[in-house]
């Protein structure tokens, strides 16, 4: 029974397959995981919520989502929040073009030279070994306290992990593919534009993700050692003021813009990952 | 007829101190197809490697229409034991990759021809994922012709396919071939898919690699695999393979490597 059961399936495959035009699969999403995933932050948020409203606690140092919800209401529509997430996104998106950009750069030339690998490799690790954040006084003693230094914090965050990402994955791809371009003559650039970069495309998506995650926290440590806009900039301010409300809701906006960096930078690497025949997990 | 391929001294020895080839002389007429066969580690796909310009040899030297090859050659193609596609190009991208010299529209012209020749026209769209072993290797062929080489290599095209669509490949292969006649070399390690197709068989003794024997195949084409006369050159190729196999009679493996 399985056995005929696999068969007609694979049959099936073939069949979609030798249709022609690609299979346009309309996937619906499950959303019952999502709900049962939710249902404990849901349910104590709730229970927090009656217990404040209840007057058992007072929520002065833990607001209840009530109040955290109309100081986000309040930022949003006095218009006071636009500028900081605005700020805030600038900074993270010049880092991560930047560090990105160099992360790509010096881990293909890494892994497609040996001897700029000998030579910039260990200095790179080494440099990697430094906490990120011990950076900050050096950068504001050379960049001063505005944008460069900021930008230039989320940069290095980002770098490291592109950097490791890209000459990873490089180095690990099939010698049998490059020799497919090496008999075409291609070297170099052509090498690297025509067969290495696709080929690593789908590592490369996964480190520009870890790179962008990095980005976000960075953009929080920069903003924290002094900044007049931006969402770690409310951060700082709510701590100052004692409004705990403000910093949740501060917190929330970074989650939501974490989130929403994530999924465009998935949705602009979607269409070039079409030829994926990779396991789907699960399925 | 011209010479299109001139091997002369050819050795190599991989750094491990593996001696893979040791002094291979040969000559491949313009046109012609030569099969090389021999036991495994006979050092067959390493003769291909070399003349293909992906490997550098330690002594003599391959000429490709005159020209010393010194890394992969414009006028050779070279189609692997896998389809090799790669697989975020859609079937007519990959046909069409040697081809970046031209502009676009006489591509499209080109990669049409060689899939239509094919058999694979309607799959021109597919991924590489959504083909049959056949086809891809159909596919690998075309993008290998398109350029219309000189001298067309093959190592060992058909070995992981099925019985079937390996015959029905020998004789497409054909039929391609037909039509500019390049030069072929094929890798093999069957008796019957070398006689087939090719002009002469070259039978290549192993540890190191040396040309044991060389065989014409005076059959017309196209050729009947059932006939009698294909029967008798196939178990003449038989006899040279065994005798290629077995152990060196004036000179031991062992005191071969000694010696030197």
């Amino acid at each position: 029974m399985t056995v005929e059961a696999t068969a007609g399936l694979e049959n099936g495959t073939l069949a979609t397959a030798a249709a022609g035009p690609r299979p346009w699969r309309v996937a619906w999403p499950d959303w019952r995981p999502l709900l049962l995933g939710l249902a404990l932050p849901l349910l104590a948020a709730a229970g927090w919520e009656i217990v404040v409203q209840a007057g058992l606690a007072s929520g002065r140092l833990v607001p209840p989502p009530s109040r955290v919800a109309a100081a986000l209401w309040k930022l949003a529509r006095s218009g006071e929040l636009w500028p900081h997430v605005g700020a805030t996104a600038a900074r993270v998106g010049a880092g991560f073009v930047l560090g990105g950009a160099a992360g790509i750069l010096s881990g293909l030339a890494a892994s497609y030279s040996p001897l700029f690998r000998r030579l910039v490799d260990p200095a790179l690790q080494g440099l990697r070994a430094i906490p990120s954040l011990a950076w900050v006084p050096l950068f504001l003693l050379w960049l001063g306290i505005f944008e460069t230094s900021k930008v230039a914090l989320i940069a290095v965050g980002v770098f490291f992990p592109v950097y490791l990402g890209v000459m990873a994955a490089v180095l690990g791809v099939d010698r049998k593919i490059v020799e497919v371009g090496r008999i075409y003559r291609l070297s170099g650039l052509a090498l690297a534009r025509r067969i290495l970069l696709p080929a690593i495309l789908p590592a490369l998506v996964v480190a520009l993700r870890t790179g962008l995650g990095l980005g976000w926290m960075f953009v929080v440590a920069a903003e924290y050692m002094g900044a007049s806009e931006g969402i770690g900039y409310l951060l700082v301010d709510g701590q100052q003021l004692g409004k705990p409300d403000q910093i949740i809701a501060a917190i929330l906006v970074f989650a939501l813009l974490g989130k929403m960096a994530d999924a465009l930078l998935m949705a602009l690497f979607k269409p070039a990952l079409r030829w994926q025949d990779a396991y789907q997990g699960g399925r | 007829m011209s010479v299109a391929v001139e091997i002369a001294g050819l050795a190599k020895t991989y750094p491990n101190g593996l001696r893979a080839l040791a002094g291979i002389d040969l000559s491949v007429s313009a046109g012609e197809i030569l099969a090389i066969v021999g036991g495994s580690g006979c050092g067959k796909s390493t003769l291909l490697r070399l003349v293909a310009g992906l490997e550098t040899p330690n002594a003599g030297s391959v000429r490709v229409g005159g020209d010393v090859v010194r890394g992969p050659h414009p006028a050779v193609g070279l189609v692997f034991q896998e389809p090799r596609l790669l697989p975020w190009l859609t079937v007519a991208e990959n046909v069409g990759f040697g081809l970046s010299s031209l502009d676009a529209g006489e591509r499209a012209v080109r990669v049409a021809l060689a899939l239509e020749r094919v058999g694979l026209a309607e799959h021109a769209q597919a991924w590489p994922r959504e083909l049959s072993g056949g086809q891809a290797q159909r596919a690998a062929l075309a993008r290998a012709l398109v350029t219309r080489p000189q001298v067309l290599l093959l190592d060992e095209p058909f070995s992981a396919l099925d019985a079937l669509t390996r015959t029905a490949l020998q004789d497409h292969l054909l039929e391609l071939w037909a039509f500019d006649r390049p030069t072929l070399v094929l890798v093999t390690h069957d008796i019957e898919e070398a006689l087939v197709l090719a002009d002469r068989v070259v039978t290549l003794r192993p540890r190191p690699g040396r040309v044991d024997d060389i065989q014409t195949v005076a059959l017309s084409r196209p050729r009947d695999r059932d006939a009698h006369n294909f029967e008798v050159h196939k178990r003449r190729l038989r006899a040279a393979l065994n005798q290629s196999l077995a152990p060196d009679t004036l000179a031991p493996d062992s005191l071969t490597a000694a010696a030197l």
